[in-house]
Parts: C-alpha cells; structure tokens; sequence
C-alpha cells in the first residue's frame, strides 16, 4: 500500500526568528513501519513533525504522503491519513469534557453521532480512561491528559500515527499500557521520545537528530548500541543496553553477542 | 493569591453545571432559548416606575434554580460582576429625577424608583442569561442558535470567544502561580512586575491559542463547530415554553401583585 508511505526531501526550515532548526533532512518511511526520532533538547524533533502535518510549511524540500505533496491544498486529505499526539497535551485538549474532545475529530468528518459515540467509547477504552469520560480534561492529571489526547487522535482511527514523547510524564503501569497500544497498531508510527528503552522495544527503525541535522539513521539495534554516535548527540545507550550496575555484566541484546561475554556465572 | 487562582478556575463553573442531569437540564436547548429571550423580552418591557409588577417574574429564576439543583451562591455571585456596570447606568435617576410618590404617607422619590426598577430588570436578565447557561452549556446553545438559521460565523465566534475566555484565564493562572511560588512574601504582584506579566501574557495566550488551533485543524476543522446531533423536541418540551410564554404573558397583562391585593383586601372587608 503505497500511500502510506512518508517521504521527505531536503527539507529546510527555518523560523521567523531566524532560528534554523530543520537543515536538509531527507528519509523515507514505508507502510507499516514504525520509526523511532531520538535527539537532544532542541534538536528539531517536534519541528519536524510539524513540518510532516502541515501546520509548518517548508522553506526548501517537500514531504511526500504517499504520492501526495503536502500542500495548502491537500491538507484535508493530508490530516485524514495522518494523526498526531502533541507534545504538550493541553494544547490538543480544549471541549469540556474528555468525551466531546475525543469526539471532535470524528464529528468533523460528519460521522453518524452513533459511530462517534462507538469510536470514541472505543479510543477511550484502549488507552484506559474510560471512567473520565465525564470529566473536564483542564481537570485531569498530566498523565490522564496525555491518555485523553491520545484517544483524541485514536477515535480519528488514521493510518499514520504520529507522536510527540508520548510517554514522557507517565507511571510505570500507564508508560507500559501506552507501548502496548502502540505496539499493536499495525499501521505506520512514527516516535519521538527520550525514552530510549521505548524506542528501543518499539522501533525497528531509528534516525537520530543533531542540531537539525539526520546525524545517523538505521537499525535501531545497531544505533541505540553505539555509545559513540549517542554521546555526540547528547544521548546515552539506554538502560536496558548498559552493563548490569549491580555486578557489571553485559546484558544480552536480541543479536547474539561474542560467545564468552554471554555466560553467566 | 490562591484565591484568585481558585476563582479565576470557576470560570468553569458553568460548563460543569450545565453537564447536570435534572429535569430542565433534559429540555431541548431551542426551547430554553426561547423561553428566556421571551422572558428578557417580558422583563424590559415594563415601564420606568412599574416595580410592583415586575415581582411575579422573580417566579422564573426560582423554579429554574429550584428544578435544575443550582448553587444559588455562585451565580448570584457572577450576578454581582455587573452590578457596578448597573449602578453606573442607573445612578442618573435619582439625581435628576426629584419628582416624588406618595405611598401612604411616606413620600418617595421617582428617581429611586426608577433606579431600582433598572436595577432588578439587570439583575433578573443577567440571572436569567446565566440560567440558561447553566442548565444547557454553551455547545447546546450555539446548537439551538443554529437551529434558529443563525449563520454558521456568529455561533463559531461566539463558541470561540468562550472558550478562548477559558485559554485567557488559564495562562493567567500559570503565570500568577509561577509568580506567587517565587514570591512568596507579597501580597498580589509588585509594581515592577506588571509590565512584563501583562506582555508575557499577551504573548503567551497568542501563541497557545494559535496551537489549539492547529490542534483543531489536525483534527479536521474547518470552521464548522459540531456538537453532535440533537434529538427531536418532544411534547414536553413545547409544554415547557408554552407554560412559561403563557405566565408571562398573565404577568404583563394583569398586575398580578395589584390583584392578589384587591382579592385580600376583598377578603378583609
Ligand atoms: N516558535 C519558535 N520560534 C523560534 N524558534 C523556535 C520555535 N520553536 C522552536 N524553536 C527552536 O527550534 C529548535 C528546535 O525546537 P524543537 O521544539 O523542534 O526541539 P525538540 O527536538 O522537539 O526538543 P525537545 O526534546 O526539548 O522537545 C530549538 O532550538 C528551538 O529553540
Ligand atoms: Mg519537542
């Protein structure tokens, strides 16, 4: 299915301040992947998924949806194959309650109010906070926010799922439950986060961003272990990867290591 | 401080009333509508000096705060919000209206009369407007407004100032509470700070509102603001305008209060 490909060509932005914060980045995402966009601070993460939705237009390149350019023009079709989770939920979350906010995107497309109701109950479901329905979202916990604005994007049901640090401020439980969800959705994904252990448990895919730049993109197995590349981008080997702190032995990564370093006492 | 933050998150207040389950709540939003525009129309209706009639429409507000289980408090509260605009508009009367009553030996200035009769006519359609939005929340008005061919641009202004009022006081309430934590010794914000609060906010609520937006639009608006579907008014809901348009009319036509006296009197003699 080629129109869920995502495709960017030297693409350059550039904010009014003057500011360079996408210089000539070019990458291709297929159908079904799922893509995990690591970086520093500031390094153009969430620019750069503005620039792919279409609220930030290009100064230089083009960013492909399948086979169509994103364009003033084809925003609409544009924003119904793509969906995405801000950065910061309170700007996504603005009805009065969670459950007409979950409802808005469906209700745009001139849904029939039952199939709203079943997607929203549906969205709600999934990402667990059923029982806040009722409530109104500027009351929510951070977490319960994020959960909201989450289901606020499912209920669209798009092909592309697009998402800003989805799981920076959640517990334990909820982090697990929201890489669950992602997990099984089969359609194309496409992550930022510092939450490395997630991309690492959820991408097979990583391009890794400096200072606007793609500083390296490829297997995230192969990335995420390369402690040289990760420390020159301001990021770190995740946890999972590191030595044991307690007895220092090296932990055993999906490919198989050298034959000695995998014994265990 | 906390207090401002507290009141300044009420401004919900009305949003979460109107999510009520009461018997007025379940009326159909074009009725309500109705009703209280006749009953704004009733309210201004009557003269300058015509106090006395104007007493059966507090029967209105009473049995809509009695039936939808309102706080009484905080509305008269938001009520009191415009008195001073009230004030200010009926404050002339008195001074320049020295004409006096006699009411049984007590003379009466028809300045004051008048003023109190402008002040409980604002306060009853002010309590009135509020009512309505209490027991119907402004997503079903701007569908009743809809309803009444009202074009699409007014309704999306309207829902939008709303809710942008909400965005507003929000990001007053961050920045106040940034402020307060850091300085925790004075009361309110210095002086020195003003200038730089105010901009910051200006700032701010632009550039939240400008995401909200995009939000909006990644999610498919396209200047269409819809609430989801409406049922079908029911005999009830006719009912329910048809009683309230019927006593109101009774109120203007008849001076109620007059013939409730004439009959006691009748009765004494
Ligand atoms: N509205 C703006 N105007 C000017 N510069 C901006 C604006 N928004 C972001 N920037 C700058 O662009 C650069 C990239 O910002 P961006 O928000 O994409 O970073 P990020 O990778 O998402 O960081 P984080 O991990 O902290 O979310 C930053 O240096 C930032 O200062
Ligand atoms: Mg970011």
């Amino acid at each position: 299915m080629s129109h869920h490909k995502l495709e960017v060509k030297d693409l350059h932005y550039i904010y009014p301040d003057g500011h360079k914060a996408v210089n000539d980045m070019s990458f291709c995402i297929y159908h079904g992947e799922s893509v995990g966009i690591i970086g520093a601070n500031g390094a153009g993460k969430s620019t750069l998924l503005m620039l792919l939705m279409g609220v930030l237009f290009p100064c230089q390149g083009e960013v492909i949806v399948g086979d169509v350019h994103v364009t003033k023009k084809t925003l609409p079709f544009i924003r119904q194959r793509l969906g995405m989770v801000f950065q910061d939920p309170d700007d996504q979350l603005f009805m009065t309650t969670v459950y007409d906010d979950v409802a808005f995107g469906p209700r745009n497309y001139k849904l029939e109010e039952k199939e709203v109701e079943n997607r929203v109950l549906q969205a709600l479901d999934i990402v667990g906070i059923l029982h806040l329905k009722d409530r109104a979202p500027f009351k929510l916990s951070g977490g319960e926010k994020r959960a909201a604005a989450i289901a606020s994007v499912l209920s669209m049901q798009p092909d592309i799922l697009v998402m800003d640090e989805p799981t920076a401020g959640l517990d334990p439980k909820s982090r697990r439950r929201v890489m669950g969800l992602l997990k099984s959705f089969e359609h194309t994904r496409i992550i930022t986060s510092h939450d490395l252990d997630m991309v690492f448990d959820l991408c097979e895919r990583t391009i890794v961003i400096k200072d606007g730049e793609i500083a390296a993109q490829g297997l995230t197995s192969e990335i995420l272990v390369n402690a040289e590349l990760m420390d020159s981008c301001g990021l770190e080997v995740p946890l999972a990867l590191q030595n044991c702190p307690v007895c220092g032995i090296r932990k055993t990564v999906k490919q198989p290591r050298k034959k000695g370093n995998d014994e265990t006492p | 401080m906390s207090n401002i933050i507290n009141s300044l998150y009420n401004i919900r207040l009305l949003d979460d009333l109107a999510r009520k389950e009461t018997a007025i709540h379940k009326i159909h939003p074009l009725m309500k509508l109705l009703t209280t525009v006749v009953y704004l129309t009733v309210v201004v209706s009557f003269g300058k000096y015509e106090i006395g009639s104007l007493l059966p429409l507090f029967f209105y507000p009473v049995m809509v705060f009695a039936l939808a289980e309102l706080p009484v408090k905080p509305i008269l509260l938001r009520v009191l919000f415009v008195a001073p605009l009230i004030i200010g508009i009926g404050i002339l009367n008195p001074l320049f209206d020295h004409q006096v009553f006699y009411l049984g030996g007590i003379t009466i200035s028809r300045g004051w009369v008048a003023f109190f009769s402008i002040f409980i006519k604002c306060g009853l359609t002010v309590t009135a407007a509020m009512l309505l939005i209490a027991t119907t929340g402004m997503d079903g008005l701007a569908a009743a407004l809809r309803m009444l061919k009202i074009p699409r641009l007014f309704v999306l202004q309207l829902l939008l100032t709303y809710r942008y009022i909400s965005v507003l006081m929000e990001e007053v309430a961050r920045i106040l509470r940034a402020y307060s934590l850091r300085a925790p010794e004075q009361k309110g914000v210095h002086r020195n700070a003003w200038g730089s609060l105010a901009g910051q906010l200006i700032l701010r609520t632009f550039d939240r509102a400008q995401r909200v937006y995009e939000a909006m639009c990644l999610r498919g608006f396209t200047g269409e603001y819809n609430t989801g579907g409406y049922e079908r008014i029911r005999v009830w809901d006719l009912a329910y305008l048809a009683g309230w348009v019927s006593f109101f009319a009774i109120t203007k036509i008849y001076n109620i209060p007059m013939f409730i006296g004439s009959l006691l009197t009748g009765v004494v003699k």
